[in-house]
């Protein structure tokens, strides 16, 4: 009761004071009365009223005291103080605030990134507790595998497994792929997911030949099917099998892979529904599971890694694979299986974006820091400023913590501000960031959101700029004497002219902090650059690809199929606007890579890696179409048929490394397949090297066979076509002709081009926000050498006019001022480049092409530096030279 | 907030506004500093600085009840009140002044 009283009396301070000075006054003017009845004159009696009473002020302040809440009351007034002094400075609050909302709003929008990617736990049941199952190492696993352990997971907690699966769903004709896990029985119970509607899969769901059901994930119910609870009973057709919908699982829940969100999880045992003989449920060399676990109650993570060791041997002895050498057997039956905690999940994307993204988190903290530097130069100059003020204070009995505790308040309300702000630049930014991401690379769906983590990450940012910035300049005028201030003329008191002053040592810093930023921008764009410019071997431009995929025309025998890509490739060929057309296994720079041992006469490899190629299956004209050139021999031709003798075509890797460098047209080689050794394969032709999985790679020795000559065609293939431009017409010719083949087929398209640029999703990310988070330290920075410079000739006002009245010219004073600026910016560029020098290394396994201390990098960086240094010197070098001597001079 | 600072003149002060409030009822700060001079013959001489931090205190503290109000010379003026708590508080300070005081007597008496 009392306690709100004083709260409440806080927030209305005028109107405890009018009243407590009433009740005075009455006092007053009653002892007067007294006095003069007593005989007094008015005058003494009113002295004699007033003297008995005591200061008045000091007796209003200690009655008041006692009415509020003393160290509320405290804070409130510095607040309201410092929101005073700050309205009446509008510019140096705009910048101050617009400076630290930038710094901290990039920081909280890239943090948001990096929780979303690397930080976030899973939003499951005790996500510290799941753990990721390795096989020797391996995180994959085969069913039999998991089988295995699924039967025996009693003994350390419980265990699910999953794979991840893009289900084909028809649209339009197009297909397209649907995230989606097979997920084991338990999978929903052991991570502790719940639905929302319908019911989650059980294990009661899960055994061979159970029939096709799947649950939805949240957002995809939500979007393709806009919430409705009648969804329940409905059939969801994936890879061309119905599949009867039977619940929606808790919003936020995407399945435990980062990056890329599950919309539909169909039991385990539905593989076989799906992929019907090619199911790979009792195989026992497919590598397709992911496993994760939790131990029993109370069990650590130690434990439940003792137990599956305990479990190992019994577990592989049961799965051997079929055709395993001896040696290669016992290796695999003394594997053991661990884990690793995994309360964030599993993302491919980790490893892609991980470094980038803390480098990016390491930028923006730079833009931070020039930010805070600005603001500290600016409270510097306002302390410098307010000395007079503070020394006054100060001699009038205000205690130093008093005075430090005001100017730190100054200090947290720009904070607060500029973290408010900043957060909601965060916010619009956050979103556009996710769709960079996705944009710029492959596959990559990201939920960033903002929650309390974000928040307090934002605030802690807040308490510490302000803290930064604000406590050096408040020990420097908290420790200001009275003395020493109050003995002279405000606008004389403070030295520094020309000299080395605080304010100016702070710009140096930003120069040095500003150098390693743009020479990180730097080496990112020319990262991007070199990558984008580089000969890949193949000219990407105008090539649209068509992915055709088969496995559900299930009626067609391998032979039939390869037929029918022939047909396509034949009507393609065909179509107006497409110059060329070809077909192949894989394409380049695409997700999918094939390698096997190759065996040469006369090439004796030391090591497994060094007797491995990587291969690729092409029609006729496939180099044509890429443009990639053959340097000798010919391309495969209609003779080059099933029955013919095996052909190849080598590239020049190829041939340094597994020939030696001799021409190798006429020679042969064989692929090791597993045990066997595959027929003798002549080669007939040499290409140029061609970039293969990676842009960033040298091209690997490539093989290349005849997609004329399988007999075992894939399920899957693709399409290159050459065109002349008009995609779309293309698009629906070549749409039309695999249909006309085969309406069962699954074609998508995409453009090669962008398929080569995807890969640089990192790079071109790195080299967008670097240069944005570049270009932001740039502005600050001179916004900050401005400042400084124009109030330090502000103070050198007098000394100015003096030089001008005694014949200075004004571009000797242009020179002056300029001379300065020249020496706090080349001190800051010296240590910047020690900085640079020092930190860029860790960049080195991010760029391509140049190296981290690449001198022309450097050298544009400082010439860029030095150019916006002298543009934000020359404009007070100019405002110094036309002033007016004798203005300045009667000035003091 | 200490509910006393340990001088005694300040607790004593409490009990003799509280005393004063209970004989006359409802006064204002300057009938309180005559009244106590009044009645001790002037003998004791509120210290009139310390007044009205105390009686404020005294307020915070739910003894007394404070509100505007209008003096026969008309002027306005605030007039406090003795409240149930403040009742309860001067029977406690009564109780604990006669302790001190009679401390004090036997210690004069006997030491």
């Amino acid at each position: 009761m009392n306690w709100l009283r004083r709260i409440v009396n806080v927030f209305r301070p005028e109107r405890l004071s009018r009243d407590i000075a009433r009740e005075m006054d009455f006092h007053i003017a009653e002892r007067r009365d007294d006095l003069i009845a007593a005989g007094a004159t008015p005058d003494a009696a009113e002295r004699e009223a007033r003297r008995r009473l005591g200061h008045a002020t000091t007796q209003r302040e200690r009655t008041r005291e006692v009415d509020v809440a003393a160290a509320l009351d405290a804070f409130a007034a510095d607040v309201r103080y410092a929101a005073r002094a700050l309205r009446r400075t509008p510019g140096y609050t705009i910048v101050a605030v617009l400076s630290l909302a930038l710094g901290i709003g990039a920081n909280t929008a890239i943090f948001s990134v990096v929780d979303a990617v690397m930080l976030r736990s899973l939003p499951v049941r005790d996500p510290q507790e799941i753990a990721q199952v390795f096989a020797g190492g391996s995180d994959a696993f085969t069913n039999p595998i998991w089988e295995q352990i699924r039967d025996q997971q009693n003994q350390f907690g419980e265990a699910m497994a999953f794979s991840q699966h893009g289900f084909s769903v028809s649209a339009n004709g197009e297909s397209r792929r649907l995230a989606g896990d097979w997920v084991s029985g338990n999978y929903f119970r052991m991570l502790g997911v719940g639905t929302v509607v319908g019911r989650p899969i059980t294990q009661a769901d899960d055994w061979r030949g159970c029939p096709a059901i799947a649950m939805l994930s949240y957002g995809y119910w939500q979007t393709e099917f806009g919430g409705r609870a009648d969804v329940l009973g409905k059939s969801l057709v994936l890879d061309s099998h119905p599949f009867q919908i039977i619940g929606v699982a808790e919003p936020g829940f995407d399945g435990v892979e980062v990056g890329s969100p599950s919309r539909v999880f169909v039991p385990l045992c539905a593989e076989a529904v799906s992929r019907g003989k090619g199911s790979a449920l009792d195989r026992r060399s497919s590598w397709w599971l992911d496993v994760m676990a939790r131990p029993a109650a109370g069990g650590s993570l130690a434990q439940l890694n003792a137990r599956l060791a305990a479990l190992s041997p019994r577990v592989f002895a049961a799965t051997v694979p079929p055709r395993l050498s001896g040696a290669m057997e016992k290796e695999f039956v003394s594997r053991q299986l661990t884990a690793n905690p995994a309360s964030t999940g599993i993302s491919a994307i980790r490893q892609h974006y991980g470094r980038a993204l803390y480098v990016l988190l390491g930028a923006v903290g730079l833009v931070l820091l020039i930010a805070c530097v600005n603001v500290a130069n600016l409270l510097l100059a306002r302390a410098a400023a307010r000395e007079h003020e503070l020394a006054i204070r100060s001699a009038l009995g205000a205690g130093r913590s008093r005075l430090l505790r005001q100017l730190l308040t100054e200090s947290a309300l720009l904070a607060t501000l500029g973290a408010l702000l900043g957060l909601a630049l965060a916010w619009v930014t956050t979103a556009g960031l996710a769709a960079l991401l996705a944009s710029v690379g492959r596959s990559v769906t990201l939920i960033v959101h903002m929650d309390a983590r974000i928040l307090g990450f934002t605030g802690a940012l807040a308490v510490l700029t302000g803290l930064l910035f604000g406590l050096a300049p408040a020990w420097r005028s908290a420790l200001a004497t009275p003395r020493g201030a109050l003995s002279s003329n405000p606008r004389q008191m403070s030295g520094g002219h020309g000299r080395l002053t605080p304010a100016k040592l702070l710009v140096c810093a930003q120069v040095a902090l500003l150098l390693p930023l743009l020479v990180g921008a730097g080496l990112m764009v020319a990262t991007l650059r070199n990558l984008t410019t580089l000969d890949p071997g193949f000219r990407a431009g105008n090539v649209i690809l068509m992915d055709v995929d088969a496995q559900h025309a299930s009626t067609l025998s391998a032979s039939q199929r390869a037929d029918a890509y022939q047909a396509i490739l034949d009507r393609l060929r065909t179509l107006p606007g497409v110059t060329a057309a070809s077909a192949s296994d894989i394409t380049p720079i695409g997700q999918s890579s094939w390698n096997d041992v190759v065996a040469v006469d006369g090439y004796s490899p030391t090591t497994i890696e060094d007797s491995l190629a990587n291969f690729n299956e092409v029609s006729t004209n496939y180099f044509g179409t890429l443009q990639t050139p053959f340097v000798l021999g010919r391309d495969f031709g209609p003779a080059d048929t099933r029955g013919a003798p095996r052909r190849a075509i080598v590239n020049e890797t190829m041939v340094r490394k597994f020939f030696r460098g001799a021409n190798p047209i006429g020679r042969v080689l064989r692929v090791n397949d597993g045990p066997t050794i595959g027929p003798p394969t002549e080669v007939i032709g040499v290409v140029k090297d061609a970039k293969y999985g990676s842009l960033r790679e040298a091209a690997p020795p490539t093989v290349y066979v005849s997609l004329a000559q399988d007999t075992s065609a894939d399920t899957g293939f693709s399409f290159e076509m050459r065109t002349l431009g008009g995609v779309n017409s293309v698009r629906a010719g070549a749409l039309a002709a695999a249909h006309q083949v085969d309406a069962n087929f699954g074609v998508s398209f995409a453009s090669f081009d962008d398929q080569v640029s995807r890969s640089l999703g990192a790079e071109r990310l790195l080299a967008r926000l670097s240069t944005i988070f570049g270009g932001l330290a740039l502005l600050l920075a001179m916004i900050g050498l401005y400042g400084v410079m124009s109030y330090s000739v502000v103070r050198r006002r007098g000394e100015i006019g003096i030089r001008l009245a005694l014949g200075a010219t004004a571009s000797g004073v242009r020179r002056l001022v300029l001379r300065d600026v020249a020496r706090v910016v080349v001190l800051g560029l010296a240590a910047g480049v020690i900085v640079v020098l020092v930190a860029s290394r860790a960049l080195t396994s991010m760029l391509y092409g140049l190296a981290p201390n690449d001198p022309t990098t450097i050298a544009a960086a400082i010439v860029a530096l030095a150019l916006v240094a002298a543009i934000a010197g020359y404009l007070p070098a100019r405002r110094a030279s036309r002033g007016d001597p004798m203005l300045a001079l009667r000035q003091d | 907030m200490a509910r006393t600072r340990n001088d005694i003149l300040q607790g004593t002060l409490a009990l003799l506004v509280l005393k004063c409030l209970d004989a006359r009822g409802r006064m204002h700060g300057y009938a309180i500093t005559s009244h106590i001079q009044r009645v001790s013959a002037e003998l004791l001489r509120v210290e009139e600085g310390s007044l009205y931090p105390a009686l404020h205190r005294m307020e915070q503290d739910g003894w007394v009840h404070a509100s505007w109000g209008t003096t026969e010379k008309n002027r306005q003026a605030r007039f406090y009140e003795l409240t149930a708590a403040g009742r309860r508080q001067l029977a406690a300070e009564q109780e604990s002044w006669g302790r001190l005081t009679e401390g004090v007597r036997r210690v004069l008496r006997y030491a």
